[in-house]
């Protein structure tokens, strides 16, 4: 299990859990990404920016420490 | 009759209610554009109704303000039909809030908004399937081109008129999750469940998800007993499926969102466009920043030179109307004197203020409804971080180049109140439209552009250490960044026109009297020499620390009112449009840079109470005063030195 920070861009990936506390995880869930949800990294700011994910069509701005706390699943 | 409107964020909310009820309510391409409800009243062929504009919410789990205001609202007021609008491009996030809303069990008709970009995407969705699982209305829309629209309220029409109520099922989860709603649901006392406004499974809903907040605000229910009950059904949610029970029902509704999604659409080959691919130029980690630094500097530019091209004509105008006063009338008598206040007044409004305004908002308008703004959130997040708020923080910022009122109201998409305080102070730091038209007009227009620009520099600079040290007063992780980015779209024009004109309604038919009675005022006190009283008494600030001419302090009076009488008053006080023959550059400069740092106008003010509360707002207020006192200082003691 790698977190979405050691994952390379543009894997389809499927979330396996979520760490951190119960808000962050229910803003991420109401906004479609949750456990067993499948994601992938589009793109990366500079300067340890937000991470761009792509999740069932939308795009969503994630910070890095965010980023950290969700654990995924390579898929393929 | 009250017709709520009700979705997710940036899901056209706003456009549908603007396209009925006249545009009342800002929209943009980004999410929570609407911090509070905007409510209006309107005819629907004869019926009178009041409609209300809700913000965006993800879902009714109260994760930010905006979703704790509606659910306030939900409490209190009855609603007679709920129109819930879908983002048919998003559909999977978009179907659990209908589900929710469903659950609230209020007539409910869904918008399916956004067909074109869902057709871009290569979706096709069968809007009947879609209806006969819900068994509820659902319409096709395409919002910003004003389609479906009608149909939509005809629709609205024949549920209030009928009082049909299409008598549907709720959508059922999973039997074993389903059964712990049901029992839930059995011990919600029904006797006192009859004249309030929520339905028995909605309040099942957020006890199972453990909402105590939700619970206090209805006492009648003996919320200690209710709530202990849910906490014992609560972990027979989470033995069944490991997960807490907030979680559970979540992915229940998503899941069943995501069944459904399944069953109505087919996904073809998208069609991609052009400017899908924008974003590997615009958010990229080189460019993105070129091309943002470019796009800014240009539009400053942009309006500096429409602005500055619309002025000089209109004030040599100005100037040859106020000689044909002085020809007219008495020069020494009273006449002559309302008149030439009331000509300032007018040429202030028309020649100095308009010409930079108008195209301001356009440009502003332009890049919201296009979806730049959140790209800029993306590309400064890290520096934000530098000063201790997350990119998102950003936003509030941006708005208030336009206007600092909805820039601190805006700041309730924050999530602690110490990123509030710091954002709210940030906002009123930004130079509004009327202090930019100040900076364009005055130094802009007199000392040339590099000038005006140093002051924004200047400004943003100011903003940075002021963050930094706030930050390290408040020390606090700052939560990460969780934002929407959406999908670029062209701005509709009569949509940015709309917009542009909501936004300089206020100044002409508020600001603008004001200004001329302002400008006749002032004529007739310095005709009587009253302005001399004000004047004296702020005198060791405007011309003993400052160095400015005294007769500068009855503007400042004027600009704690509105921000750009401060200017208008300033070429009353002085008896000149051309300001360099009394003031010296570095005059200018120094008024220039006092009247952008210091206390907010009075809108402003009231806008940080309403947000922040009264201490807040006198600590805001006198920061602001101090850094003004100080930047200007300098500024006058670096004209000094250099020249």
């Amino acid at each position: 299990m790698k977190n979405l920070l050691e994952v390379k861009s543009h894997k389809t990936l499927k979330i396996s859990q979520i760490d951190g506390g119960q808000n962050v995880r229910k803003k991420l869930s109401v906004m479609g990404i949750g456990v067993d949800s499948s994601i992938k990294v589009i793109r990366n700011a500079p300067f340890a920016g937000p991470l761009i994910i792509e999740h069932a069509g939308s795009q969503t701005a994630i910070g890095r420490g965010i980023a950290a706390k969700i654990q995924v699943e390579e898929l393929e | 009759m009250r017709i709520a409107i009700l979705g997710q964020p940036n899901a056209g909310k706003s456009t549908i209610f603007n396209a009925v009820a006249g545009y009342k309510s800002a929209s943009a391409n980004f999410s929570g554009t609407t911090v509070q409800y905007t409510e209006s009243t309107v005819r629907l062929n004869g019926m009178i109704a009041e409609i209300l504009d809700f913000p965006g919410c993800y879902s009714f789990s109260a994760t930010s303000e905006a979703e704790f205001e509606i659910r306030k609202y939900l409490l209190t007021r009855p609603i007679d039909v709920i129109i819930g609008v879908l983002d048919a491009s998003q559909l999977s996030r978009g179907l659990p809030l209908i589900i929710e809303l469903m659950e609230l069990d209020i007539p409910l008709i869904v918008a399916l908004n956004m067909m074109d970009e869902a057709h871009r995407k290569g979706m096709e969705i069968s809007t009947d399937t879609l209806s006969s699982i819900f068994s509820l209305p659902i319409v096709e829309t395409i919002a910003s081109k004003n389609i479906g629209v009608r149909e939509l309220f005809n629709a609205v029409r024949t549920i209030l008129a009928e009082r049909e109520f299409p008598n549907r099922q709720s959508l059922r989860f999973q039997k074993d999750v389903e059964q712990i709603v049901t029992r839930m649901e059995q011990r919600i006392p029904a006797a006192n469940i009859q004249d309030q406004l929520l339905s028995t499974r909605f309040l099942a809903m957020k006890l199972l998800e453990d909402d105590t907040e939700l619970l206090r605000q209805l006492h009648y229910l003996n919320p200690d007993e209710l709530i202990r009950t849910a906490r014992g059904f609560q972990r027979d949610l989470e033995h069944i499926r490991g997960k807490p029970g907030d979680t559970v029902l979540t992915m229940e509704r998503n899941a069943l969102a995501q069944e459904i999604v399944n069953r109505v659409t087919t996904v073809h080959h998208p069609r991609s466009r052009w400017y899908d691919r924008l974003d590997d130029i615009l958010m990229h980690r080189f460019w993105g920043y070129v091309i943002m630094a470019l796009l800014i500097g240009g539009i400053f530019y942009l309006i500096f030179g429409v602005g500055a091209g619309i002025e000089t004509p209109l004030l040599e105008l100005f100037d040859r109307l106020e000689m044909a006063l002085k020809k007219t009338f008495d020069e020494s008598g009273l006449w002559y004197t309302i008149l030439r206040g009331a000509l300032f007044g007018i040429s202030g409004g028309v020649a100095i203020v308009l010409p930079y305004l108008i195209p301001f908002l356009l440009v502003l308008s332009i890049l919201e409804d296009a979806g730049y703004i959140p790209r800029i959130a993306y590309l400064m997040d890290s520096f934000m971080h530098r000063i201790g708020l997350h990119g998102t923080a950003i936003l509030p910022a941006l708005l208030g180049y336009g206007c600092t009122v909805p820039a601190i109201m805006a700041t309730r998409i924050l999530p602690s109140r110490r990123d509030k305080v710091i954002a709210g102070t940030i906002a009123t730091l930004v130079p509004c439209s009327a202090r930019s038209v100040v900076i364009l007009s005055l130094v802009g227009f007199y000392l040339g552009a590099p000038a005006a620009l140093f002051i924004y520099v200047l400004n943003i600079a100011i903003i940075g250490l002021a963050g930094k040290l706030m930050a390290s007063m408040m020390p606090q992780p700052t939560p990460g960044m969780i934002m929407e980015v959406p999908p670029y779209r062209w701005p509709v024009p009569v949509t940015v026109l709309r917009k542009v004109w909501f936004r300089i309604r206020e100044f002409i038919i508020i600001a603008w009297p004001l200004l001329i009675i302002g400008s006749i005022i002032v004529s007739i006190a310095s005709y009587f020499q009253w302005t001399g009283i004000i004047n004296d008494i702020l005198s060791p600030l405007t011309s003993g620390i400052l160095g400015l001419p005294a007769a500068v302090g009855m503007t400042l009076v004027f600009g704690v009112l509105r921000k750009e009488l401060s200017l208008i008053m300033l070429v009353q006080a002085i008896g000149t449009t051309n300001v360099p023959a009394v003031m010296s550059a570095g005059e200018i400069m120094t008024f220039a840079v006092f009247v952008t740092f210091y206390i907010p106008c009075v809108a402003t003010i009231a806008a940080l109470y309403s947000q922040l509360g009264w201490r807040w707002m006198t600590v805001i207020s006198l920061f602001t005063l101090v850094l003004a006192v100080l930047l200007s200082l300098l500024v006058k003691s670096g004209f000094l030195l250099v020249f």
